[in-house]
C-alpha cells in the first residue's frame, strides 16, 4: 500500500522510511551531463585536486521490479531498515572475502596510489583517488567494525556514521571505478580497490540501490543467456549472417557452426561479437582461423555469452550462475576443449574463476583441461606454420596494442610469466609488419583502462567514460604523433565498444579501433591447406 | 621523607615493569589474534593474484621477498616515497637489531659492530621520518587522505627516535649497565609474578630512558589495532601471495567447495 504511494511520489505524513527513499531517489536521479574531452597533447598530466567535480555524475538506477526480484534485491528502492541490512551485508562481505577484510585493515595511506587511477587523472576529483575511494568504505569499517569505533564513535576513529549522504557518496564513487586494478600494481601491499568496489556495490544492492546498466545485463545473461538479451533464433540468424558474409567475401565454404554435437572446440565469446562493430570483424577472424587450421568447432546458443558481468559485484552466485551455461554447453555438446574469444573480464572469469566454480573439467580432453584463449590457439598455429599468412594485407596499418586490464593484471596466458602481454603481441607481429608500443607507463601491467570497464559502459555514464579515457587517448595520440600509429588492436569487447566511441569524441577516426583477430582475419591466406 | 622517596621509587618501578609487560602482552596477543583469526581465518574465495603473477611457488616467494626487502611494488611509483619509505624501514630494522644488545649476553660481534654507526643510522632514520611527515603535509593529494592517526604513528616513532638519540649524549646518558641488568631481570620467569604481587625489581630512574620506554610501550599497544598491521598483513594479501595457476590447479573456495 505504502509502495503505491511511493510510486506516485507522495508519502504518508510521518512515514520516515518512505521519505528517506524519496530523498535518495531524488539525489541519485540521473541527469544528462555533457563533458568535453580534453585536448590531445600526448602528455598525461597529474591534475590538481578538484573537489566534487564528478559528484553530479549518477548512473541510472534499476527500477524494473521483475529484474530486481529475480536478482534477489529490494524492488522499491531504499528499504526502511536499510542501516541494519547494510551493516549485515558488510559484515558478510568482511567474513567471506579475505581481500576485503585485509584491505580494510592494512592501508597505510602512503599515497602511492593517489595518481594512478585513470578516473582521477581524467577528473581531478579527490574521491577518485583509489585510497580515497577505499576510505569511503573504510570509514564505515572503522566506525562499526573496530573496537575503538564501537566504543568511542566515528569522531574518534575518523569514521562515518551511516547516513543518506554516505549512500549517495558510495553510489557516486563506487560507480566511478572500473575495477581495473591499476592502483593495486603500485600499492606496497597490493591493496586491490576493485575488491572493495565490488563489495561496496553489493552492499548498495542489498539496501535497494542498484545500478541499471550492469544489473540489467546480469539479469539478461542469467535468464536469456546473453548480455544483449538475444533469443536463440536471433543468435542463429546473426551467426548465419556472419557465415553468409564470410562465404560471399571469400568464395569458400567457411562455416560458423552452431550447436554441433561432438565438435572438438566449444567457442565462447562476448555476444557483442555477433554483430557490433568492430567486434564482428574479429569473429570473421576466429572463423577463418578455425577453418584454415581445420579445427572442428562450434558455438552454442545455450552459452551464447562469454562475458560475465557477475564478476563486477561481489555476488558469487550471480557470476557462478552465468558461468554455468558454458560448462553445461561443453558437456552437452561433448566437446574436447573450450576456447574463448577476445574479452577482458570474460577471460578473468574463465581462466581464474571458472575452475573454482565449476571444475574440475575432467570431461574435457586432458591435454586441454583448461580453457584456452584464442590468442594462445592462434599463436600456436602460427608458430607451427599451420596458417599461411600474408602480412601485406595489413600493410596500411602501423599497429599498437591496448592491454586490457583484466587480462593484463588478472590472468596468465600460455603458462609463462608475461604471457598475457607477449602472446597477443606475438600474434600481432605474426600478421603485421609494423608494430609499435605506446609509452611504457601506459601498457602491460601498467596499462590504463579504456575508461568504461566493469559496468561503466552505459550511455548514461558518458561523463565518466570520456574523462576516464583520457590517459589511454593521450598515450595513443603520442604513439600516433611519434610513430605514425594508425590502429589500436584490442582483446576486449568492452574496450572495443568504448574506444570506438571515444576515438571520434577525441577527434580520431573510429576505424583505427579493432580486434587482434580482425588483423589475423585479414592476413590469413585461405584455400590451399598446408596441413596442421 | 625517606618514606615518600621510597613510595615514588616503588611507583616508578611498578610503572616501568607494568608497561613493559602490558605492552608485550597486548602486542603479542593482538598481533597473533589479528594474523590468525582475522587474516588467516577469513576465507579467500577466488584466485586474484596480480601481475607479475608468478606461476610457481618459488616465484611467489621471490616476488614477495622483492616486495618486503626492496619495496618492489612501491618502487614503481613515486621515487621520493620509495626512497624515504625504504630508508625508514631499513634503518628502523637496524636499530631494532642494535637493541638486541640489551637482551642478549654475550653480545655477538656483529651487533657491537652496528653500535659504532648507530648515530648515523638513527640520524638517517630521523631524516626519513621528517621527509615522510613533510610529504604527508605538503603533497595535496596525500594530505587529503591523511588523518590524525597517520601523523600519530609517525610522530610517535619520531618521539622514540628522538629520545633515543638524546640518550646518546653525555648529559642525558642513563646507566647502560643498570638498564641491561634490569632488562635481564624482566626476562626472568618469576619477575612478572613478582610485579603482580607488587614486588617489582628496581628500575633505572633516568627520565629520558623512562620516556623512551613509555613511547615504545605505547607503540606496541597501538600496533595491533592500527595500520601498522601492514607488517604482518602483507603476507596474507591475496593479490600478492597467490600462485597464478588457476587453470592448472583447481582452487577451492572455502565456502563453496562444490
Ligand atoms: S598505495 Fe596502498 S597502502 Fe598506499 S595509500 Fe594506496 S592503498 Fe593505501
Ligand atoms: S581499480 Fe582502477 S578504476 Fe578503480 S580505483 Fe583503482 S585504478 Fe581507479
Ligand atoms: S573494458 Fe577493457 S580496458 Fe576497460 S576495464 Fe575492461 S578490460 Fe580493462
Amino acid at each position: 500500500m505504502a509502495d503505491e504511494k511511493k510510486a506516485e511520489g507522495h508519502c504518508n505524513e510521518g512515514n520516515e522510511a518512505c521519505e528517506a527513499n524519496e530523498r535518495i531517489q531524488e539525489h541519485l536521479k540521473f541527469s544528462k551531463i555533457k563533458v568535453k574531452p580534453p585536448k590531445l597533447t600526448g602528455e598525461i598530466n597529474i591534475p590538481d585536486l578538484n573537489p566534487n567535480s564528478m559528484f553530479e555524475v549518477k548512473p541510472q538506477l534499476l527500477t524494473a521490479k521483475e529484474m530486481l526480484a529475480h536478482l534477489g534485491y529490494p524492488t522499491d528502492g531504499l528499504i526502511p531498515n536499510w542501516k541494519e541490512v547494510f551493516l549485515r551485508k558488510m559484515d558478510e562481505m568482511l567474513k567471506k572475502y579475505r581481500s576485503v577484510r585485509l584491505y580494510m585493515d592494512i592501508c597505510v595511506k602512503c599515497g602511492a596510489c593517489v595518481d594512478k587511477c585513470h578516473y582521477y587523472l581524467g577528473t581531478g576529483d579527490p574521491l577518485n583517488m583509489p585510497v580515497a575511494r577505499q576510505e569511503l568504505m573504510r570509514k564505515v569499517y572503522r566506525r562499526y567494525f573496530t573496537l575503538p569505533g564501537k566504543l568511542f564513535g566515528s569522531r574518534f576513529v575518523n569514521g562515518s556514521d551511516l547516513s543518506e549522504e554516505l549512500l549517495v557518496m558510495w553510489y557516486t564513487y563506487f560507480y566511478q571505478c572500473s575495477e581495473c586494478r591499476r592502483c593495486s600494481v603500485f600499492c606496497p601491499y597490493g591493496i586491490d580497490t576493485a575488491e572493495i568496489t565490488m563489495a561496496a556495490r553489493e552492499i548498495l544492492n542489498s539496501v535497494g540501490i542498484v545500478q541499471k546498466y550492469l544489473h540489467e545485463i546480469i539479469f539478461k545473461a542469467q535468464t536469456i543467456g546473453n548480455n544483449l538479451g538475444m533469443q536463440q533464433n536471433a543468435i542463429i540468424n546473426a551467426l548465419e549472417f556472419v557465415q553468409d558474409e564470410l562465404q560471399e567475401e571469400t568464395g569458400l565454404d567457411i562455416k560458423v557452426p552452431i550447436d554441433v554435437e561432438g565438435a572438438d572446440v566449444l567457442f565462447v565469446t562476448p555476444s557483442a561479437d555477433f554483430f557490433a562493430s568492430p567486434h564482428i570483424e574479429s569473429l570473421y577472424g576466429y572463423a577463418k582461423v578455425f577453418h584454415q587450421a581445420g579445427i572442428s568447432w562450434t558455438m552454442s546458443t545455450h552459452a551464447s555469452e562469454g562475458g560475465n558481468f557477475g564478476m563486477f559485484v561481489h555476488n558469487y552466485e550471480h557470476m557462478k550462475k552465468i558461468n554455468k551455461r558454458i560448462w553445461e554447453a561443453a558437456r552437452d555438446l561433448k566437446v574436447k576443449r573450450v576456447v574463448g574469444g577476445e574479452c577482458g573480464h570474460m577471460w578473468r572469469v574463465l581462466s581464474s574463476f571458472s575452475n573454482t566454480m565449476w571444475g574440475p573439467f575432467d570431461y574435457l580432453d586432458q591435454n586441454y583441461k583448461r580453457p584456452q584463449h584464442i590468442c594462445e590457439v592462434t599463436l600456436d598455429l602460427l608458430n607451427r606454420g599451420a596458417l599461411k599468412i600474408d602480412k601485406s594485407a595489413n600493410e596500411e596499418f602501423i599497429v599498437t596494442m591496448h592491454d586490457s586490464c583484466q587480462v593484463a593484471r588478472g590472468m596468465e596466458l600460455g603458462g609463462v610469466p608475461n604471457g598475457q602481454f607477449d602472446i597477443p603481441r606475438d600474434v600481432i607481429r605474426g600478421v603485421c609488419d609494423k608494430f609499435v608500443d605506446m609509452p611504457a607507463e601506459t601498457i602491460r601491467e601498467r596499462t590504463f583502462c579504456c575508461g568504461a570497464g566493469q559496468g561503466l559502459l552505459g550511455d548514461d555514464m558518458m561523463a565518466t567514460r570520456v574523462k576516464g579515457a583520457m590517459p589511454r587517448m593521450q598515450a595513443y595520440h603520442y604513439a600516433k604523433r611519434e610513430s605514425g600509429v594508425n590502429f589500436v588492436a584490442l582483446i576486449c569487447a568492452i574496450c572495443k565498444a568504448q574506444l570506438s566511441k571515444m576515438f571520434p569524441e577525441y577527434g580520431i577516426a573510429m576505424e583505427e579501433v579493432g580486434g587482434i583477430h580482425q588483423l589475423v582475419g585479414r592476413a590469413i591466406v585461405l584455400g590451399a591447406k598446408e596441413g596442421v | 621523607m625517606n618514606g615518600i622517596i621510597n613510595g615514588i621509587k616503588f611507583m616508578v618501578d611498578m610503572y616501568v615493569s607494568g608497561i613493559v609487560y602490558t605492552a608485550c602482552l597486548v602486542f603479542v596477543a593482538g598481533f597473533l589474534w589479528k594474523m590468525y583469526f582475522v587474516y588467516y581465518k577469513t576465507p579467500q574465495p577466488l584466485k586474484i593474484p596480480q601481475t607479475p603473477q608468478p606461476t610457481t611457488l618459488p616465484g611467489v616467494i621471490m616476488r614477495m621477498a622483492g616486495d618486503v626487502l626492496f619495496f618492489r611494488s612501491l618502487s614503481k611509483g613515486t621515487t621520493l616515497l620509495f626512497i624515504a619509505g625504504w630508508v625508514f624501514h631499513f634503518t628502523f630494522f637496524l636499530m631494532l637489531i642494535r637493541h638486541l644488545r640489551y637482551f642478549v649476553y654475550p653480545i655477538p660481534n656483529w651487533i657491537n659492530g652496528l653500535g659504532n654507526s648507530a648515530l648515523v643510522i638513527a640520524t638517517l632514520l630521523m631524516a626519513a621520518l621528517i621527509i615522510l611527515v613533510a610529504r604527508r603535509y605538503l603533497d595535496k593529494k596525500v594530505s587529503y587522505v591523511t588523518s590524525f592517526a597517520d601523523y600519530f604513528a609517525l610522530l610517535l616513532i619520531m618521539g622514540i627516535v628522538q629520545s633515543g638519540i638524546m640518550m646518546h649524549y653525555e648529559r642525558f646518558r642513563p646507566d647502560i649497565v643498570e638498564i641491561k641488568a634490569f632488562m635481564f631481570e624482566l626476562m626472568e620467569f618469576k619477575t612478572p609474578f613478582l610485579v603482580m604481587i607488587m614486588h617489582p625489581h628496581h628500575a633505572p630512574g633516568n627520565p629520558l630512558f623512562i620516556t623512551h620506554l613509555s613511547l615504545v610501550a605505547l607503540l606496541l599497544i597501538y600496533f595491533p589495532f592500527s595500520k601498522l598491521m601492514h607488517s604482518g598483513g602483507y603476507f596474507f594479501s591475496p593479490t600478492r601471495n597467490m600462485i597464478n595457476n588457476a587453470r592448472e590447479v583447481r582452487y577451492i573456495n572455502p565456502w563453496d567447495k562444490g
